[in-house]
This record gives structure tokens, C-alpha cells and sequence, in this order.
């Protein structure tokens, strides 16, 4: 019976298929709450277990997904790029604004996990979580990170920063579209960007662009400290 | 054709990364130098923005799929998830907040000092 499951084509179609299921309920219900994601990977992850499919035989057709991740990390450029007469306009707020926002991500992330008495390999998973799903995971594995961890922890600070940045936005009087642009992106990119657009251009491109600048400054300093 | 042609080229730029990668006597991810290789081909013309157009939005529309395995992962963590889950939500929400905040703060504070900066500057023409 297991040997169906090894076939590589069982793992990719899986996913398509769970992953298509989280899209339709994500245009459904409009709440980032149903990220399309997190829908996936419970899907695949209750399938798995109900019928005791081992994980290593679903991960012959991962493995193959997994493939296409340095790829998606790479075009990041091209959505850099793509913005890049706004990037020369803004860069040295941009730049200011991305470095603090990715200290004080790793800074707050750090001494959480101490006051909570977080183990070393956990402290790591979480510490890039506010960037990009792929360069979190490049900067936690080889630092001895849990990749699972730290996927989930990206994508849970990513809808946090979906959900609340309009109430952030007004807390933290942040009349500035530029100012509450970065601070979508850097502390919660990709996911916080689809929020970003719908307050505004600004808002949207300055998001954008501090997921690329805060993966490449969160990449240097954890360079420094790990 | 095309689209065979944008893989070859973004599948390229991943496997000359890994070179670099291999040849940096630091310790420093490849796809990261993979995005910083073709943000520099792009600026210096090496490469057209129509070169790797479509491949490029199809790989950024769809980048939270290729997640799902690793995802799906957790399911060999779920002894770590329960003895710790309440303290991993504690630190994404605080840390979501806190970064939120001095990020919006610096940019506001530099926007400020560079207006101050340039009204000195037009004040003493």
C-alpha cells in the first residue's frame, strides 16, 4: 500500500490540492485568518495522519516543491526592481527605517525567548520570523533552527501583521504613508504587504520593498550574532 | 519557448549562486545571493526585466505553495509545539508589535531631521 504513497506525483498533487482549497476559502471568506497556507498545511497534515501515510513518503513529491523555493527567494529582486524610482527617492528613510525595524525584531524576539525560558534551537527558529518565509528558513537551518517553526512562526507574525496593522496605524499615530508602509513590511512582510496595498500605493510599495531590504539587513546582522 | 527560457535563466542565476555561495569564505545563504545576483544583473542591463517577467510573477503570486511541505513538517514537532505553544504565540504578537512600532518611529523621526536639515540649508542661501 505504501508504495503508492512514495510516488513523488502523491505529494505535489496533495499539496496542489489542499493548497487550491485554501485559495477558494481564502476568496470566500476575505479574512486573513483563512490564509490560504496555514489551510494547506493542516489539509496535508490531517490527511497524513488519519490515513498513516509517513511523512517521508508525502516529502518525495515536498522535496520537489521545495525545489522551486531558491527560485521564488531570487525574484524577490525583480519586485525591488520593479519599484525601483521609489526606492531612489526613499532610500535613506527606507534603509533607516529597515534597519531598526529588523533589530528591533530580532532584538524583542532574543529577550522574549530568554523571559520566557525559550531553549537555543527554539530562540533561533523565531529570531528571523519577521522576514520572508525563505530567508527566515536560510537563516535559521543552518543556525540550528526548527524549519517547521519557523515557517509557521513567519507566517502567524505575517497574519498578525494582515489583521491589526490599521489599529497599529492609529495606536501609534502613524500619519506618514511611508512610515506605516516599512513598518508593514518590516514587521510582517509578504502577508502584511496585501494589507499594505488596500490602504494605499505608498503604503503598498514601501511594504514591498522593505520585505527584500529587511531579509537582506535581518541575513547580516544574524551573520553577526549567530 | 519562452517560458522554458525565464526557467533556464532565474534556474541559472539559483546555480551560480550556489557557487558564490561555496566560494564566500563567510557563511551566507544562496538564495539571498541568488536575489542580490539578479537585482544586479537587472540594474546593469545584463538581463531585461522581460526576460524573466512572467516566471518571476509566477513564482512570487504563488511563493506561499511552495511552503507547504515545509509546513507540513510540523507534524514531526508537535511534542515542541505543545510544551511551548502559549510562549511562541507571547513572542510573535509582542514582537509584531514592538518591530511595528520602531520602524514607524525611525522613518518618521529621519523624515523629520532630513525636512529640519534641508529648511537650514534654504535658510542660510
Amino acid at each position: 500500500m505504501n508504495e503508492i504513497f512514495a510516488s513523488p506525483y502523491f505529494g505535489v498533487s496533495l499539496s496542489v490540492i489542499a493548497f487550491g482549497i485554501g485559495v477558494k476559502l481564502n476568496q470566500k471568506f476575505k479574512t486573513p485568518f483563512c490564509n490560504p497556507l496555514i489551510i494547506a498545511i493542516v489539509l496535508v497534515s490531517a490527511v497524513l495522519l488519519i490515513f498513516r501515510i509517513p511523512y517521508e513518503s508525502y516529502n518525495k513529491g515536498g522535496e520537489i516543491i521545495n525545489m522551486f523555493l531558491a527560485p521564488a527567494t531570487a525574484c524577490l529582486a525583480v519586485a525591488v526592481y520593479t519599484k525601483l524610482q521609489i526606492l531612489k527617492q526613499y532610500w535613506f528613510p527606507i534603509l533607516i527605517g529597515c534597519a531598526a525595524g529588523s533589530a528591533a525584531s530580532m532584538g524583542s524576539v532574543y529577550l522574549l525567548c530568554r523571559m520566557f525560558g525559550l531553549d537555543e534551537s527554539l530562540t533561533v527558529s523565531l529570531l528571523p520570523k519577521s522576514v520572508t518565509t525563505p530567508i527566515a528558513v536560510s537563516i535559521a537551518e543552518p543556525a540550528g533552527g526548527m524549519v517547521p517553526i519557523t515557517v509557521v512562526a513567519v507566517i502567524f507574525t505575517g497574519i498578525l501583521g494582515g489583521i491589526f496593522a490599521p489599529l497599529l496605524i492609529r495606536l501609534f499615530r502613524v500619519s506618514d504613508p511611508v512610515a506605516a508602509g516599512l513598518a508593514i513590511g518590516a514587521s510582517s512582510h509578504a502577508v502584511g504587504t496585501s494589507k499594505a496595498i488596500e490602504l494605499g500605493e505608498i503604503e503598498g510599495a514601501m511594504s514591498g520593498l522593505a520585505i527584500g531590504i529587511c531579509g537582506i539587513i535581518t541575513v547580516l546582522f544574524s551573520m553577526a550574532v549567530l | 519557448m519562452k517560458i522554458i527560457r525565464q526557467i533556464g535563466i532565474i534556474f541559472t542565476v539559483c546555480w551560480l549562486s550556489i557557487l558564490v555561495e561555496k566560494a564566500l569564505p563567510f557563511s551566507f545563504p544562496a538564495s539571498v545571493i541568488g536575489m542580490i545576483l539578479l537585482f544586479i544583473c537587472l540594474l546593469t542591463g545584463v538581463l531585461k526585466i522581460e526576460h524573466i517577467q512572467e516566471k518571476a510573477d509566477f513564482l512570487l503570486e504563488n511563493m506561499a505553495f511552495f511552503f507547504v511541505p515545509a509546513g507540513v513538517s510540523i507534524i514531526n514537532y508537535f511534542d515542541v509545539l505543545k510544551s511551548a505553544w502559549l510562549q511562541l504565540v507571547a513572542v510573535c504578537v509582542i514582537s509584531t508589535v514592538v518591530t511595528f512600532a520602531v520602524t514607524a518611529w525611525s522613518v518618521k523621526l529621519t523624515v523629520r531631521l532630513l525636512s529640519r536639515l534641508r529648511e537650514r540649508r534654504t535658510g542660510n542661501e
